[in-house]
Parts: C-alpha cells; structure tokens; sequence
C-alpha cells in the first residue's frame, strides 16, 4: 500500500480512505480496475468524472455496499475487508445516496431511530421530541414529524445527511448530491459541507461537474472508464481546462467548445439562438391543467409554444412537474382543462395513434422501462412504432420488419450482434440509440426527449445531441427535459422553467445562468417551508 | 346477543392469528399467500399431538415446529432460488392442505377426519357465558399488543419495514433484507400454528381435511385491508368474522326460507368486498396490483 505517484500531504496520520489496487466487476464489466488513491482526513475531496467512469462503484466500495473482487480498503487506518456496511460504518463511513435510501412512508424521526444508536420500546411522541432537538442542533431546518415522501427533494437529500450524521460519520460520503438540486440549493449544500470540515468530518462527493468541483474541493480524483487517471490533486493547482481534458481523454479534442463544457459542466458559454421566429408552430400548449397524481401535483394552466426548428429547454428540479408536462402531451394523461395542439390540429382528446400519425414522438424518462421491453428482442422493440395505428388486420411481415430494424440501427451506428437479441442485453447507450432509430424517423414534427442522455457516457451523449441538432435542421420542434442545465444551456434556442407544475419563466440567450437558478428555487422555497410547517 | 358474541369471538380469533403473521411477513416484503397452509398445519399438529401424545403442550409444539419448518422451506425458496412469491405461497398452501391430508390417511387409514378427546383449556364457569371459550381467545388481545408494540415501536419494527418498503435503504444501513425476512416468516410460523390449534381444538376438538376452508386467504385479505397495519388487520379479521357469524344466526333465523349455502357465502362475499373497498380508498385498484406485481 505504497501508492508513489500520488500526493502525499504533511502529517504521518492514517487516511481517511485509501484504496489498495481495487477492482470491481460486474458479471464481465469492469467497472474500476486496480484503484489506489489516498484521501487525507479532514479535507474535502472530489471524485471527478463521466458517466459510466466508475464513481459510483468506488462510493460503494468505500461504504462496504459493494464486495471488491480484487484490492482492499483502509479507513482511517482500519483495514476493512469490503462488503461490509455495518463494518464501514462502524469505522465512521457514512454514504449519502443519489436516489436517497430513505423508505417514503417513514417520518424523518423513524429514519433517525432505524439508524440510531438507541434501541428498545420509543412513543412516537418521544423519538420526535428526541430527534427534533437532535435535528435542531444541526440546523439543517428538518421537523421530525414529516413524512419523508412529503419533503421536497431538497429536503429529503437534508434527512439523508442527517441519517448519516446519526452515527458520529468521519468520513462522510456524498454520491452526485447536486444533481436533484437548484443551483442555490447547491450552494446551500457546500455551506454545509465546509460547516462538516470545520466539525473535523472528512467529505468525499462524487461530482461530474467542473464548476463544483473547483468551487468546493481541496482535492480531486479523476476517474474514466474504471481507471484513475489522476489524484488526488490539489484543486487550487488545477484549472478546468486541465480538469475538462482529464475527464474527457483523448476525445477532448474532436469536441467543439460548447459540447466540452456542457460535458464537463464547466461554466456555460453562450451561443447562438437557431430559433425561427416566425416559423410555424409544431406544439401549442393553451392553460393545460392535468389532475394530481398520488404523491405530486398536475400541470397548472401551463402556457407554451414550440416553433419548427427550434429546441426548448424545460429546466427546474426534479418532481415540478415535468414527468406530467410529457405525459400530457404525449397522452398518457387526460386532461381536466386546456387545449394542445399539434402542428394546427387540436390534438388534446386525440388517441395515441392519431399523435403519432400527426408526428409525435416520445424519448421517455425511463428507457428501460417505458422505452423497451428489455426482454423483447430488438425488432420487436423496434417495430412496436409501425404497429401503433393502422388497421388491425394489416399484415405484419417479421422477415420485412427485421431487415429494415437491422438497416435502421446501422445507419444509427447501434452496436448489436443480432436483430433477434434481446434489448436488455445492449448497454445504455446502445439502448438509446435504438429508442432514437424508432423515433427519429423522417416523420418526426414534435418530439419529446425526457432526459434523453441520463447516464449515457460521452459517446453516446454526443449521439444523442448529433441526433435532436439534425432533427431541429429537419426543421422538427423539440422539448428537451433534462435536469442537467448545462446540457440545455448548450444546445437548447429557448428555455422554460417549471415550478410545481407551472411554467413560471422563459429564457433566450445568452442565457443568464443566475437568473434561471432562481427562477428554479423561487417558488420552490415556499414550498419547502409549507411542507415543513 | 352473548351466543352472538361467543360465535364472534370464536370465529374471528383463529383468523386474527393468522393475519397477524401476514402482517408481520407483509412489513418485511412477502406477500404470504402460504398462509391457508401454514394455518391447516399447524390445527393438524395440534390435534395428532393431542391424539397421539395427550397432551396439549405437545400438540402446541409440533403445530409451531410444522409451521416453523414450513416457514422455512418458503423462505428458502422465495429468498434462495429467487422464486415468485405469488407462485410459492401458492405451492405452499397446496403443500399444507395435501400433506395434513396425506398425514391423516397414512396415520389412521383413510379417514377423512380425527378428533380428540380433549381440546385446548377453557376458560371456565368462572366467566359464565364466555366460559367454552378456550385460553387462546382470551390471550389474543395481547399477542395483537404485542405484535404493535414490536412493528410499530421498536426499532427492529422501523428495520422490518424498511426491509419491505425499500430494501436498499435497510442494506445501506447494514441490515440484510434477506435475513428479516427469514426472522419475519418465523415469527408467523407459530402465530399461524395458534390461529390452526384454536380452529381445531378451541371448540371442535376436531381434524378434518380441508377444513381451514380458505380462511388463510380471508387472513391474508384482512392483511391487505388493514393496509398492513397490526390493528387494522385485527379489525378487518374480526369484520370477516363477525360478517360469518351474522350469517350463522341468518341461518338460524331464516334457514327455511334462504339457501344457506349463501349465507355461509357471506364472510368470502365480505371479504372480496372489504378488497374492493380498500382499493378504492388507497386510489384505484392499480396501487395495489402494483404492489403485488412488483414483489
């Protein structure tokens, strides 16, 4: 356990993490291959890098949930054999999960009393007032009498770290924390975290975004592809364009400027608008309201106009409305007012059919559950497009249907082995790809991308915008959702943000990043402090 | 108005056992749909106890061992080889009703039933009418406080449940879902072996194939009415029973003039309306075939 190259700071104590040679495979993908790095305790350090880059994996190792195949860990000097949560957090390893590990019916003191320390008989009044004055002393601004499924995200991901603070965490872990919020409530979560490292708690966050990292970070980490490319490094040392070719590798250079920094979540540049002003409308969206589902509220009286040829971006945090803003228009929800119109028809009682005949199409949030049967083999997944209309008698001709599935995903540049494979055998970029080759086809008028490059590596990702440009030229209007704002600064014309289910705002260029973060958190605020209430 | 109550009491307590045990393997994320067999066994072991060793204790014992052992083998199967849970609790009730009666024919030749001199204790002359009553009645009340006090107010309770809400929230905590369930099917175990031991030796002193007839399923019906809650499934145990005692008196009462065949339909009539009724109320029946769909 001598690892040479890296850094190594003042001060012969142990480690708050050191990973000897770690590897961890999945069935037969490697998803980190001979790891070793340091952290230095009381610091803040970044894991840095894309999707699919192993950051993931190396959190879970370090937390016992994930058994390394090769390699071992240390935690503050603690040899750790790995596969060992209680193990790890008796060390003082405490994981913080992307998709909060919290059971949504639990109140935020049942959370704290599941992990605690104390055990035997509780009153529900008693672990209240227990874990009330506990929260209160942390200030994060949590009644431990709300259920967790009734706190905005915001709040959920502030019950989660409570959770981990429960038991005196000394190195505390935080998996991609920024990703559900608002960029003030990423502010609020570095106060925070510097507040931890004053406490003498070492942090570890994996991030994929260079302006995060170098606003919060002491050091940084780089992986890509499962391997350590480099640290950790001292963050005042590096710049972003050095960080930006870290992460990216040898495909830095074949990129464009815009398309790097959106990647890499360096500061968006501004960029040229492509929008049509006076080109016909594809979507009109006229006070569209939709009934709330169990557990969110619906669309209210939303407003919004997308022209041929023209990307609109729908920004906000997670869980405003977005998911029923797609399923509205796609017709997956009725309405209970308002009018959508598709291109000049109205097209708001219309079947499913009769969208897609009119050029609607759908990128669904969920690719392996809305977009493919993963257990159907990829023609069928395919041609599920053709079968939608048209008469039910009409004959279907498999052998014709493959080879034109088999032409299409060439011409998508699909990596298959076989049309009849089945589509849960393809990785996520491939399964995109095909749900892009069912999709995209020359009759595409409107099409609906939720989210389409959610955990997609860099080649895939570049796919996905090569595709939505050619069909914006195709003169197609596009909504675009997606969570990451650098990915719509890049590429999108116009940018709406929605608010518990309305569309409050909308920017053009050149964008004004500030302002869009606070149209995402204005109303958002409120909402948080009537849930708390 | 007491004959009443006793039928009540009488009927519904084997049915709140059991769907005690439901609710506990419900909290820990199985779906027991094993439970008519878990139920069926655990009254033959109690009454071959009583007949073969004459002893009520021993009777108890091989109910809970039987049980325990069955729990097992459906953990082992729905935990191990990663079978369906529908699938197996199905399997498993099979297993119950074909083995009680396989039991029973190899033991005493081709016999369709088998009593016992003697049944469980009764209360006695002391608590007049309620006196026929057997121990087991009067020591429900505080198995369904105790199972509350377990699910609902300690922290192995809070760890159950997140095993069955969200089981990667218990295993990022150190808790293996895998090893509460296991804990969670043998606590049933015994549960379901009273809920059997109180149906056939309570009042009947009696084994007869068959002759849990469904009530495992009105159990596990209670489960989901009860939205999984240890008192709200004891309530709807007891509106099922309640529902069959009504019934019984119909019968009584207008034997001649209704067929009663139907009114013993009644508590399976209640039972598919009680489902109804809980689907409504948590938003359409979609929730729940969801739920059942996914685990």
């Amino acid at each position: 356990m001598n690892p040479d190259h890296l850094q190594q700071g003042a001060g012969a104590s142990a480690p708050a993490l050191a990973a000897d040679a770690v590897t961890v495979r999945y069935g037969d993908v490697t998803a980190l291959s001979a790891v070793r790095a340091r952290f230095e305790a009381g610091r803040i350090h970044a894991v840095l890098g894309q999707n699919g880059a192993g950051k993931t994996t190396f959190a879970r190792v370090a937390a016992g949930l994930v058994q390394p195949a090769e390699g071992s860990i240390s935690v503050f000097g603690r040899h750790l054999a790995g596969g060992d949560v209680v193990a790890a957090r008796r060390a003082g390893v405490e994981l913080v999960h992307q998709s909060f590990a919290l059971p949504p019916s639990f109140t935020v003191a049942e959370v704290l009393q599941f992990v605690g320390p104390k055990p035997g008989l509780f009153t529900r009044r008693g672990i209240e007032r227990h874990w009330q004055g506990w929260l209160d002393g942390l200030g994060l601004g949590l009644d431990a009498g709300a259920r967790i499924r009734d706190l905005p995200i915001e709040m959920q991901q502030s019950a989660e770290i409570a959770r981990a603070m429960v038991s005196d965490a000394r190195l505390l872990i935080l998996d991609e924390p920024t990703a559900v919020l608002s960029p003030e409530g990423t502010e609020r979560l570095f106060a925070r975290v510097r507040e931890l490292k004053r406490q003498g708690v070492t942090v570890m966050l994996v991030l994929h975004k260079i302006r995060e990292v170098l606003a919060i970070a002491d050091t940084v980490t780089v992986l890509r592809g499962g391997e350590l490319v480099a640290g950790p490094l001292e963050a005042q040392d590096l710049t972003s364009e050095a960080l930006a070719e870290l992460i990216i590798g040898d495909g830095a250079a074949r990129l464009d400027a815009g398309d790097r920094a959106a990647l890499v979540g360096a500061a968006a540049e501004q960029h040229e608008s492509h929008s049509l002003p006076d080109a016909p409308p594809a979507l009109v969206l006229k006070r569209v309201s939709t009934a709330p589902e169990a557990g969110g509220k619906g669309l209210s009286e939303v407003d919004l106009t997308i022209r041929a040829g023209e990307i609109v971006g729908i920004a906000g945090v997670e869980g405003n409305g977005q998911r029923e803003l797609v399923a509205a228009i796609a017709g997956l929800d009725p309405l209970t007012s308002g009018e959508i119109f598709l291109a000049d028809r109205r097209m708001d009682k219309a079947s499913l059919a009769a969208r897609r005949d009119a050029g609607l199409r759908v990128i669904p949030f969920e690719r392996n559950v809305e977009g493919l049967s993963l257990s159907s083999p990829l023609w069928e997944n395919w041609s599920a497009a053709q079968l939608v209309g048209g008469s039910l008698l009409a004959q279907v001709s498999p052998r014709a249907l493959r080879s034109a599935a088999e032409q299409a995903f060439q011409d998508w540049d699909v990596r298959f082995n076989d049309v009849a494979q089945r589509a849960g055998s393809l990785s996520g970029g491939n399964a995109q790809k095909v749900i892009l080759s069912r999709e995209m086809d020359s009759g595409a008028r409107l099409i609906l991308a939720a989210q389409p490059t959610r955990g997609l590596d860099i080649g895939a990702t570049m796919a996905v915008w090569k595709a939505l440009r050619q069909a914006r030229s195709n003169h197609a209007g596009i909504l675009l959702v997606s969570s990451d704002l650098d990915e719509l600064f890049d590429i999108c014309d116009r940018i709406v943000v929605m608010v518990s289910g309305q569309a409050v705002a909308t920017f053009t260029t050149p964008w004004d990043i500030q302002a869009v973060g606070r149209a995402m958190t204005a109303a958002h605020k409120n909402r948080a402090e009537e849930a708390t209430r | 108005m007491e004959d009443l109550i006793v039928a009540f009491l009488r009927s519904g307590t084997p049915l709140v056992y059991v769907t005690l045990a439901g609710v506990i393997a419900q909290r820990a994320g199985i779906w027991h749909l094993g439970l008519e067999g878990m139920m069926i066994t655990g009254a033959c072991a109690t009454i071959l106890g009583i007949v073969l060793a004459q002893s009520v204790v021993v009777g108890l014992l091989a109910g809970a061992v039987f049980c325990c052992l069955l729990a097992l083998l459906f953990w082992f199967v729905v935990e191990v080889l990663k079978a369906n849970q529908i699938i197996a609790g199905l399997g498993l009730t099979g297993l119950g009703l074909g083995g009680t009666a396989l039991a029973l024919t190899a033991i005493f030749g081709s016999e369709g039933a088998v009593s016992a001199s003697f049944g469980l204790p009764r209360l006695g002359p002391a608590f007049g009418a309620f006196g026929g009553l057997s121990v087991l009645v009067a020591a429900m009340p505080f198995v369904v406080f105790a199972c509350w006090l377990l699910l609902c107010r300690t922290r192995f309770g809070l760890r159950l449940a997140a095993c069955g809400e969200h089981p990667f929230a218990a295993r990022a905590t150190g808790v293996n879902p895998g090893t509460m369930r296991l804990v969670a099917l043998l606590l049933g175990g015994p549960l379901c072996a009273l809920g059997g031991a109180e149906l056939a030796a309570g009042s009947l002193q009696i084994f007869s194939v068959n002759m849990t007839a469904g009530r495992g399923f009105m159990s596990f019906a209670a489960v989901i009415f009860g939205a999984g809650h240890p008192l709200g499934a004891t309530l709807a145990s007891f509106f099922f029973a309640l529902v069959g005692a009504l019934g019984i008196r119909a019968q009584l009462s207008y034997g001649d003039r209704i067929p009663s065949s139907l009114l013993l339909a009644l508590p399976y009539v209640a039972t598919v309306a009680g489902l109804w009724l809980s689907a409504r109320m948590r938003g359409g029946n979609a929730a729940s075939s969801r739920e059942l769909g996914q685990q």
